[in-house]
């Protein structure tokens, strides 16, 4: 790394740059507060500030419905992951079984399947188990992926043998040694894996808006995606003012939970996203 | 002991269950039916290799692999190069604030693509968007950003490279880091400029995150499906229906032999894709 005493130049550089990447997020929360109308005719100026644009979102748009069901799917995959991710982690990293090397060389195999090529397979099989509009529709495809099992044997590898073999001198099981021994030492490793989870839960669109189509299983971000379309459908007539405040109102409320938690959480976002890198 | 023999494989288990079912299984189902005609309900019927003939030969199926491979000259160089830019400019052990630099740059990464889809409808709007409001204000004339067929491509690149820049910048950094500040210091007493230096030690030393870097992206931006589903469905004149987009589309017309068929080619395209990116990144004395 440069070790340079770094110029005004590269700060003036560097705080316009910052203050680019975050002014789209910023314009969208602040005219989300604006009167519907002055979010056309003055688009860069703040003056009163008002709920309106949540109120009408709230009365015309499913969103607490949105939430419900991100909240659900996201309860239910980020426990699965949690849970069998680390197990299997565990197992390629601190055992030696015939098939192991097999076995794991599927694991990284089903790493370099695209997301996108298995969306019609998934939905021919779906409607063929009676399935579509379900929430296990939602939450088992890729409830327990290849990459966080690499991830957490990547973790895991790097506890030493001599912590394991106290924790079987110890006469714990192997289950045992997994939950008392393992678990805690990776918690760090845990915590990004559970907010890169999150992230990825919570954000994913592509399967939800093709494995629901009723209002009322549909995830947070089918719901937008639905409000979005409704609007580009019906350009001509409707109020436009108004239904871009709800636009914005629903895309802000939506943002917020993840922005939060990735101020509060920033160090374990970080390693999450560096650890796919790992395996370039 | 019994059980340490047995429990390895039950700790697998779980993930090759859930993977035969919701992989191999509707893999195996769908390569079938890619040599089906099938149109969701009724009696499937084999045509043989019909449905890929067909889409070889479809212009639209050309015209989405087009679109695609016009988004990526638009996004992964200009990615690449921004991101090492702004790796260059956080890579420096004295640099005060990084943390909230870094913060400000990753924060797009972190919004939900279908909300800041949503405002990207909003800004560039023709008639009422922000953007051709500041054109106004300084004299220049409205721009159909996302209803021209010359601008819409551009105006679905702008929001991917908004929005994952800052994981480029924190992938390259990360690679730059692990260079020894020594390196520099040895170079810089053998009289090698700060531009020699960036040519002949950061670019070498970062070629592996690169490499990952444009593997990633490559799969994104072929996969690419959000963005033009929500501001554009595909329009003006199919010049933003992806490559993702079409593979859609067959769904929604309940052609789903065609969508299988179509699967698979792309599934062809993307690996071929990220062997080449792979082999041309890897650098050339590489062992492993």
């Amino acid at each position: 790394m440069n070790r340079t005493r770094p110029g005004v130049a590269q700060y003036v550089l560097l705080t316009v740059l910052a203050l680019a990447f975050l002014y789209p997020i910023w314009w969208a929360i602040s005219s989300s507060f604006k009167p519907a109308a002055e979010i056309i005719s003055s688009p860069l100026s703040i003056g009163a500030l008002t709920l309106d644009n949540y109120r009408a979102m709230f009365a015309d748009v499913p969103i607490g419905t949105g939430f419900a069901n991100t909240a659900l799917v996201l309860a239910v995959k980020g426990a699965m992951t949690m849970f069998f991710c680390p197990l299997a982690g565990y197992a390629f990293a601190k055992y030696t079984f015939p098939g192991k090397n097999a076995l794991f060389g599927v694991v990284m195999l089903t790493l370099m399947l695209p997301t996108l090529v298995l969306i019609i397979p998934l939905l021919l099989e779906m409607s063929a188990l009676g399935w579509v509009n379900t929430y296990q529709a939602l939450i088992l495809p890729g409830s327990i992926d290849a990459f966080s099992i690499f991830w957490m044997r990547q973790t895991i590898a790097a506890i030493p043998d001599e912590l394991i073999d106290a924790g079987r001198v110890d006469g714990a099981g192997e289950f045992g040694i997994f939950a008392k021994v393992v678990l805690p030492v990776i918690r760090p490793g845990l915590a990004a894996l559970a907010v890169l989870t999150t992230m990825n839960v919570y954000n994913d669109f592509v399967w939800p808006v093709v494995a629901v189509n009723d209002t009322s299983h549909q995830t947070l971000q089918v719901v937008l995606a639905t409000l979005a379309q409704n609007i580009t459908g019906n350009r001509i007539g409707a109020d436009f003012a108004t239904v871009w405040g709800e636009l914005l109102a629903a895309g802000s409320i939506a943002m917020l939970p993840l922005l939060v938690i990735f101020v509060l959480l920033q160090r374990h976002f970080i390693n999450g996203i560096l650890a796919g890198s790992v395996k370039g | 002991m019994r059980s340490a023999r047995l429990s390895p494989y039950l700790f697998v288990a779980p993930f090759f269950v859930v993977f035969a079912a919701f992989g191999v299984y509707p893999l195996i189902y769908a390569l079938q039916l890619s040599f089906m005609r099938w149109r969701g309900a009724g009696a499937a019927h084999w045509v043989g290799a019909d449905n890929y003939l067909y889409l070889l030969t479809s212009p639209e199926f050309w015209s989405s692999l087009g679109n695609s491979a016009i988004m990526w000259l638009l996004i992964v160089p200009i990615q690449v190069v921004a991101g090492l830019g702004g790796a260059v400019l956080l890579a420096n052990a004295r640099l005060r604030l990084r943390g909230l630099y870094r913060v400000a740059f990753i924060a797009p990464f972190v919004t939900p693509l279908v909300a800041m889809a949503q405002v990207w409808i909003v800004v560039f709007d023709e008639d009422y968007g922000l953007v051709n409001y500041l054109f106004n204000l300084v004299g220049l004339p409205d721009v159909g950003w996302l209803t021209t067929t010359l601008w819409s491509k551009p105006t679905l690149a702008l929001l991917f490279l908004w929005k994952t820049t800052g994981f480029a910048i924190i992938i390259l950094l990360a690679g730059l880091q692990a260079v020894p500040g020594a390196v520099y210091e040895a170079a810089a007493l053998d009289g090698a400029s700060r531009w020699r230096q960036f040519w002949s030690i950061t670019v070498p030393l970062v070629r592996r995150s690169m490499a990952f870097l444009v593997v990633v992206q490559t799969l994104a931006v072929f996969q690419m499906f959000a963005e033009p589903f929500v501001t554009t469905e595909g329009g003006p004149y199919g010049s933003t229906t992806t490559a993702g987009l079409y593979l859609y589309e067959h769904i929604a017309a309940s052609d789903l032999g065609t969508g299988a068929a179509n699967s698979f080619l792309l599934v062809l395209l993307v690996f071929g894709l990220s062997l080449g990116a792979v082999r041309l990144l890897r650098p050339k004395d590489e062992v492993s």
